[in-house]
Formats: structure tokens, sequence, C-alpha cells
């Protein structure tokens, strides 16, 4: 398995640069996956998603559907591509520290 | 003797089920490779590891075909070591065996249009992964996939109530936004012309394309629905090789339809997944149906066409380029149709090469996307596909396939290319013209920007081709658009003629005798005088594309391949006009 490395972060990735263990994430963590996904300044827009994702996913095992996560943080479906470029499945929920979504993403 | 090797439960379950799988187009193509390496430069993975065999396609059938010869071709068993003949006796050989089906080869088929003798590599590396799933040997994320999509009837585990959720939510968002309580998502209306089905992460992740396949429909006022079930048209099937799991996935999707009593079922732009519903699953399936199946790019080719929905171009206004799904394109054949829809919606695209059939696969293809073992092995071998995105100089891959969109993507990340990929249900969302809704009381204004209204009354067009035919054909076509045309057959002559007569535009061929059109072009460019006037390349070497986007000047305003026609000409000359204007 490949290591990120950011700073003094070092983390097993899968081959796609998600984290392997959800239990070593921590808002450092966060901050450092998201300078991989062109998000260099963390906002409170992107921590109420990254959270909610993170305790959806604590909670039920499997990242939400788009629906809920807009529904939940009140955020429209544009704003989420505005926060993270390359989308919920990809970019949003590997800062939040959940393995790859499986299927066709 | 040699001692009788002992042989693992799994490798023994391969072997037997290897037989049931054998159809006179997989033996074909297990015996009929003659190792004359064609294939080899047309396999991606090999051009970006030119050092490595393995990855060679005749190498990777080897691995299949040894199997075969060792125990069904009479030469494997009266001659193993002359023809190379071996069996699997362990679960590490069946491990080795998954790595190459599985992760060395995206099921693209581009080597299969380039052998002279026509093994089709695809089909029995499809079959090598279904015998290999048969007992439990694949990658993970396959196994997760084709889980969800036997248990919860789509692959990605969305359940009912959040799928209708979603449909209304973006329902909802629709009414809004057209500003009509009367804009629908029908979800199982019975008897409807057309039945729309979908990929799962359209719902789970990005629903984006169906708000803008529900705005299609509205204008086009067509009778459709979507179902509540049996809505999934995706099929890990193909990718896993796996019939039983394709044919039960395509049933369900096909009983629906039936039950709905829909007319025609129209597949969202997804490659595997029109290939598996529309090409695949009746076999597989052993089902025949009673209605049509088209993809949804023939079904909005046809709004556009007939002009149920209307579109303005304009609207998309960016550079262009036109990615072939392996899927869509190479195996079911649909090259054409989108090319005409996207120059329908778009005014300015450029061709990719090569394309069509031999287009390079997305990388990303065969369920590749969902096996994260091998991502650094497949952003590698997509060196290839990120030089010739670049080469087209679009800031924009239109493509027909979910899985290419994320193939794509990936690789546009990793190689910073900075462009951005979409699909053409996107596009002619974006270019519709709704009609108000409520009739104003005075006469709407004349709709702006139709084709061919303005002509190009006061330009100066000078026009640049050794061949004297083409010369007059391009030098009529403009007159007839009103514009003043000065003709010159050789490249300094049009260097002469540039500097003397200022034209508002030049345009140019590429290979002519004497000085070629790139030198002409780049002393144009480099030239104060001339430096200005934007450059219409008109070329019947696209090839040569790539030579002209290397120069270290700025990059030509218009690109036309030949053979052209008529509106091709126009309507890029009047685009490059109407931007060099806006420009100053």
């Amino acid at each position: 398995m490949p290591w990120f490395e950011h700073g003094d972060l070092k983390l097993e990735v899968d081959e796609d640069g998600f984290i392997q263990d959800p239990s070593v994430w921590n808002e450092d963590v966060a901050k450092a996956l998201a300078t991989t996904e062109d998000v260099n300044d963390m906002t409170e827009d992107h921590w109420k998603l990254v959270n909610y994702l993170r305790n959806y996913y604590l909670e039920f095992g499997i990242a939400p559907m788009i629906r809920k996560l807009c529904k939940e943080t009140g955020y429209p479906l544009k704003k989420i591509y505005e926060l993270f470029p390359s989308g919920p499945a990809k970019g949003a929920c590997k800062v939040a520290g959940l393995p790859k979504p499986t299927g066709c993403v | 003797m040699p001692a009788i090797k002992e042989r693992s439960h799994k490798a023994q379950k391969v072997l037997e089920r290897f037989e049931k799988k054998l159809n006179r187009q997989i033996v074909g193509s297990l015996v009929a490779c003659v190792h004359c390496g064609m294939c080899t430069q047309s396999c991606h993975y090999v051009l970006a590891n030119p050092g490595d065999p393995t990855y060679a396609p005749a190498y990777k059938g080897d691995q299949i075909r040894k199997i075969f010869k060792r125990h069904f071709d009479w030469t494997g068993r009266v001659l193993p070591f002359w023809v190379k003949a071996k069996s699997v006796y362990t679960d590490e050989q069946l491990e080795e065996l998954k790595d190459v089906v599985f992760g060395k080869c995206t099921n693209c088929r581009r080597c299969t249009i380039n052998c002279p003798m026509g093994v089709d590599l695809a089909t029995f590396n499809r079959m090598a992964r279904g015998l290999l799933v048969s007992v439990g040997v694949m990658p993970e994320g396959v196994a997760v996939v084709s889980k969800d999509q036997w248990e919860l009837g789509n692959q990605m585990g969305v359940l009912k109530e959040d799928y209708i959720d979603t449909l209304e939510w973006m329902e909802e968002e629709m009414q809004m936004e057209l500003d009509d309580p009367q804009a629908k998502i029908p979800i199982d209306k019975k008897d409807c012309d057309v039945y729309y089905s979908i990929n799962p992460r359209e719902v789970k992740y990005d629903p984006r394309t169906i708000a803008d396949a529900a705005k299609i429909f509205y204008a086009a006022k067509e009778n459709w629905t979507m179902a509540s079930e049996g809505w999934d048209m995706t099929n890990f099937g193909l990718f896993s090789g796996d019939d039983d799991l394709g044919g039960s996935v395509a049933v369900r999707l096909y009983e629906k339809v039936e039950e709905l009593n829909a007319r025609k079922l129209v597949i969202s732009e997804c490659g595997h997944g029109y290939r598996s519903t529309r090409c695949e699953g009746q076999n597989w399936g052993k089902k025949d149906v009673n209605f049509t199946m088209e993809s949804s790019v023939i079904t909005m080719l046809d709004y556009v066409k007939s002009g149920r929905i209307q579109i303005d171009a304009g609207k998309n206004d960016k550079i262009y380029t036109y990615h072939d799904s392996c899927n869509f394109a190479r195996s079911c054949g649909m090259y054409e149709e989108p090319r005409e829809l996207l120059k329908l919606v778009v005014n300015d695209f450029r061709e990719m090469y090569p394309n069509r059939s031999e287009n390079y696969c997305c990388t990303g293809g065969g369920g590749a996307m969902s096996m994260s073992e091998y991502s650094q092995r497949r952003l590698k071998s997509a060196k290839v596909k990120a030089d010739q995105l670049k080469a087209t100089g679009a800031n924009v891959v239109v493509t027909s396939c979910h899985n290419c969109v994320d193939g794509l993507n990936d690789l546009i990340k990793h190689y910073k290319l900075g462009m951005e990929v979409t699909q053409l249900v996107n596009l002619v969302a974006e270019a519709l013209v709704l009609e108000p809704r409520v009739a104003p009381e005075e006469i709407p204004a004349a709709p702006e920007a139709v084709p061919g209204a303005d002509g190009l009354k006061g330009k100066k067009i000078l026009v640049t081709d050794d061949e004297p035919d083409f010369l007059t054909f391009i030098s009529t076509v403009l007159e007839d658009n009103e514009a003043e045309v000065i003709k010159a057959s050789s490249g300094d002559e049009a260097l002469k003629l540039a500097e003397s007569e200022q034209p508002d535009l030049i345009t140019l061929d590429l290979s002519m005798p004497g000085r070629s059109g790139i030198e002409v072009f780049e002393t144009l460019r480099k030239n104060s005088k001339t430096q200005n006037i934007p450059v219409c390349i008109i070329t019947g070497r696209p090839e040569m594309r790539k030579l002209i986007y290397d120069r270290p000047v700025p990059p030509p305003e218009g690109y036309v391949d030949k053979p052209a026609d008529e509106d091709d000409i126009v309507l890029n000359i009047r685009k490059v006009l109407k931007a060099g204007h806006e420009k100053s």
C-alpha cells in the first residue's frame, strides 16, 4: 500500500489516495487530504460537509446519497461542486476519511 | 514419471467450468493467434510501458491460451512443451491470472480491431474473469458492486425511498428553474413512449444529469417515465464476466419496461450499460423483448433534428472534443450519431486523433475504476490518452459514457491537463431554448444567430490552398456568403498577400509544396503586421494538428478537417470572426 505524506503526517492510503484506517482521521488529516483535492483552505462550509459525511459513515458504514448531503447541510448541489471540484464521491469523501466509494465513480 | 501434482479446489473448478464457456468465437480467438505482434502497438498499456512485454495483448492472451491448449486442444495434449501448454494448480496461479485479466486489460478491444486474425482478446479475457469470479478470485471492488447489484438491484446499493426522494428533489428544482409546476419527473407511469433508465451514480452522487434529461423531455413534450424499480441499466456482469448476473440484471430491467407497457427503453449515456442492456442482455438473460431500446443520444438527436426542441449552440461557448467510449463506439458502432448531435449543440468542435474505432481507451474501462489496487498502473498507462487529449486543443472533452467521465477526470487531474469532462445530455440541456410558457402580447423578436442569416458581408478573407479545386470550392462558398475573397495557391503568396491586403481572416491548408502550412502559420504569427489576423486551418492531414499546437506561437483560432462541407466552413469562419470581434 502507498503512503501519503504531508508535513509530519504519514498515512497509509489506497492507490487512489483514500485513507485505509478511518480511525486515524482528525482535522489535521482532513486538511492534509484536502490539499490533494485542490482545496487549500478548509472553510466553515467545507467542515460542515466533511463532518456530516464522516458522521454518516460512522453510523451507517456507507457514504450518504447526495440528496441527504444537500438536505442535511442545506447546500444546493452546485455548491457541493464548488466546495469540492472532484465532486462529493471522490473529493468530499476522501477528505472526510471515507473509503473510496464503490461502483462507477 | 513425475509425480502427479495436486490441484487446489478452486483451480479444479476453474478447469471444469472452462469447457462450458467455450464457444466458437472464444475457441477461434484462442487458436488463431499467430503472435504477429500487430496488437502490441494498439494497446495503451504497451505504449505507456514499452519495456514490459507482459502488457502485450498476445502475451496476456497466452496466459489463458496455455490452459486451453493443455486441456482442450489436441496440440497441447500431445505436445504440451511445443505449444507452451500449461495447466493451473494453485490458488497463487489463479491470483496471477487475476492480475492479468483484471489488472492489465480494460477489455477495450482496440487490439481486436487491429488483429489480422480476428482474435477477440476482450471476449476470452472476459470469459477468464468470469471463471475466476465463479471461484471468488476477483478484485474487492468488483465483488462489492456485484453483490449490491445481485441483492439490492442496483450497483450502488441505493434504497428505493432514497431514489424516489432524489427524483422528487430534482423535480422540485426543475419546477423552480422553469417556473412551471407542471414540469414533472413521472414515476411508474404506464403506457409511456419513453422509459428512461439511468446509472446509479447519477442518483447517488450527481443527479444533475437526471435534471438535465428531465428538462429535455419537458421541452420535447415527451410522454415519458422513470421506474421505481428496475431503473439501473448498468451491468457489472459485463465487467466481471458473470453471465448469470448479467442476465439477471438485464431481465429485471426488461420486465419492468414490460410491466409499465412502455414503447421504448431509453438508456442514458453509459457505454457499458448501453452495450449490456441493448446488445448483450437478451442473450445472457435468454429473453426476447417486444419494445425498442435506444441510447439517449439517438433520442436527443432526433429531438433536435426534427425541431422538437430548439437549440442555441452559442450557449456552449467553449472548445469541445469527443471521446469514443469503447463499449458505446467500438463494440456498438455509435460513432457518428454523438458527433452529429455534438456539432448541433456546440459551435467549436475539434476532432480527436485517432478516433472512432481507433480511439484509445479512457483507461478506466472494464470496471477498472472500481479496482483501486490497479490505479497507479492505470494512471501510468493513461499517458497515451493524456497526450491525445492535449493535442486536440480543446478545453472540454465530451463523452457518452459515465465510466469514461471518471476515467478521463482522473487522468486529467493526474496529468494536470486542466480540461473539463461533460456529456451530451448536459450540453443539450444547456443549449435548450424554451418557448415562453405564457404567450406574450407583443410579437416575439426573431431569434438571434440563426445559422446562415448573417452573411460574411464586408469581410475580406484570404484563402490559401494548393489544390485548385479546393481553392475554388472554398472561395465559392465564401463568396456565396458575401465575403470578399483573395486567393493564394502557395505559402509564399499567402504571406505576401496577408501583409499587403490585411484580410479579416486567413484560411490555411497545411500540406502544400514548398513552404508548409505550419511554417507559413508560424511566420504569420511572428510578423507584427500579420500576427493579429485570425487563422482558420483547413486540412486533410488531421494528424498534423499536434504539430501546429506545439509551435511556440498562439494556436490557430479555427480548425476544419477536409473533406469539409459548406456548413462546416461557414460556421467555423463566422465563429472565428465573431470571437475576434468580441475580443477587440
